[in-house]
């Protein structure tokens, strides 16, 4: 037989075509491998960021039931707090109360029964054992304004702010008004500036008025020719300065951060009466609307009082004093 | 004046502190009323006579021309002896006037919600102090006119109350 060689024969059996189909199936074999060997690296990687992905929404869960606690204890903290602020301040209304009731009692008596006394036996006294009794009675008195104006401070310190469109031109005329008497037979001089309106409580604004004018008005009492100057001037951030200046006594600037104080005064009894409560009244009032207070003054060379208020809306207002 | 007498409009002064109810009275002295002043030590000594109780039991019938009412006092407050007069339908009609030191705005208030014909503040200054309970005397004593018929009550004669208060604390 004649022999054939394989390759004749290979070539006789596989049709024509063969090897490229064959080249064709084996590329897309090999391309169908490395399909599956991407799938699986996909898969891979799809599940290591699954996981990745389940760790971040626990640490989150974990954040957010962190933040769940901290939220309840702090709920827990303020509504402690608010308790013990509630005490404070029930302490202080029934502290205030006995001082109203219980300390003007025996004071009544005091005056009483030296009045008393001096009006059944005044005739068989000396001049001078009158004189006491008469002391006596002016110290007791005294006792009584000061109980009530502490009063009043601690009033002011509780009292709600309502605050509302105020007219300074209106109001520091008003307060001006009740004035009108001393200030036509004194013959003091009074200029005001246009003044703004600002956002303010009414009362608790006018009270500051009539707390500084009638400072003015008091301490040029001296003055030949008293003059008292009220105007304003934007201040920082929108606020309102209002400044109040007379040419009276005045005071030694060295002393100025007791101005503000409760009962501290400057000058004597003798030389000026008063308490000393308006001006710690006016800056707790103004201190409670979030504004800011000081003064400039000069011995004999008068003193002018400046006060800002905050804009509306903006400021801080401080609540009532605990 | 006669004890006995039956058209006699008494005050009642319900006070606990004795100095306050000596310079009270000193203040009615002046005026030289023809009422009589009956004083009680606090809020239970007031119900108990308002209510003829106690050692008031038996006392001649008749209300009060007006009540002179303290507020801070031992056992029973000024307000509890008002809350309960205003929660009778007898008693509710006998005028209450408030003799107090305080002005706190809270018990103002209380006193006024409850339907307090009066509110007075003790004046600190003597001569205040006297001109406010001359004021409340004559205008209670003689001026108003009370909605019931007046009764005899245990009347005491004005130039010496004390004394007969103390007798009946005894």
């Amino acid at each position: 037989m004649s022999a054939k060689s394989i390759v004749e024969l290979a070539t006789e059996v596989v049709p024509p075509g063969f090897p490229e189909l064959y080249r064709t199936l084996t590329a897309m074999n090999e391309e169908l491998t490395l399909g599956v060997l991407r799938q699986h690296e996909l898969t891979e990687a799809a599940e290591l960021s699954n996981i990745q992905l389940q760790l971040e929404i626990c640490e989150r869960k974990k954040a957010e039931a962190e933040i769940q606690r901290l939220n309840l204890e702090l709920e827990h903290r303020v509504a402690e707090r608010t308790a013990q602020l509630e005490e404070v301040n029930s302490q202080l209304e029934s502290f205030s109360y006995s001082v109203s009731h219980d300390l003007r009692a025996p004071l009544r008596h005091v005056m009483g029964f030296v009045n008393l006394l001096l009006r059944d036996a005044g005739p068989t006294l000396s001049e001078k054992s009158r004189e006491h009794l008469v002391t006596v009675s002016q110290s007791a008195k005294r006792m009584g304004d000061l109980i009530d104006d502490l009063l009043a401070f601690s009033r002011i310190g509780r009292s709600e702010i309502r605050k509302t469109e105020v007219d300074l031109n209106q109001t520091v005329r008003e307060v001006l008004d009740d004035f009108q008497a001393e200030i036509k037979t004194r013959k003091i001089w009074v200029e005001i500036h246009p003044l703004p309106s600002v956002w303010a409580d009414y009362a608790l604004l006018r009270l500051v008025l009539v707390n500084l004018i009638s400072n003015a008005v008091k301490f040029t009492g001296a003055r030949a020719e008293p003059k008292i100057e009220i105007g304003s001037a934007p201040g920082a951030a929108g606020e309102t300065v209002v400044f109040i200046r007379d040419n009276g006594a005045g005071f030694d600037p060295k002393y100025a951060d007791k101005l503000f104080g409760v009962f501290q005064r400057l000058h004597s009894q003798v030389e000026f009466e008063g308490t000393g409560i308006g001006l710690a009244n006016v800056h707790r009032i103004i201190h409670r609307h979030g504004g800011r207070i000081w003064a400039e003054g000069v011995v004999d060379g008068g003193a002018t009082f400046y006060f800002s208020l905050p804009p509306r809306n903006g400021g801080s207002d401080e609540p009532p004093a605990k | 004046m006669n004890p006995q007498q039956s058209d006699v409009k008494n005050i009642l002064l319900v006070e606990d502190d004795p100095r306050d109810v000596q310079m009270t009275l000193a203040a009615l002295d002046e005026l030289h009323l023809a009422n009589g002043i009956l004083v009680v030590h606090d809020g239970a000594e007031a119900l108990d006579y308002l209510c003829h109780r106690g050692k008031f039991k038996g006392r001649l019938p008749g209300h009060p021309v007006v009540v002179l009412l303290d507020n801070k006092m031992p056992k029973v407050s000024g307000l509890e002896v008002l809350k309960t007069m205003k929660a009778d339908e007898e008693m509710k009609m006998i005028p209450v006037v408030v003799l107090t030191s305080s002005r706190e705005p809270s018990d103002l208030r209380e006193f006024y919600q409850l339907g307090v014909n009066a509110y007075v503040v003790k004046p600190v200054d003597f001569s205040d102090f006297m001109a406010a309970v001359r004021q409340l005397g004559l205008f209670w004593g003689t001026v108003n006119v009370p909605p019931y018929e007046l009764g005899g009550n245990e009347v005491v004669d004005h130039n010496g109350p004390v004394a007969l208060l103390e007798k009946k604390r005894a």
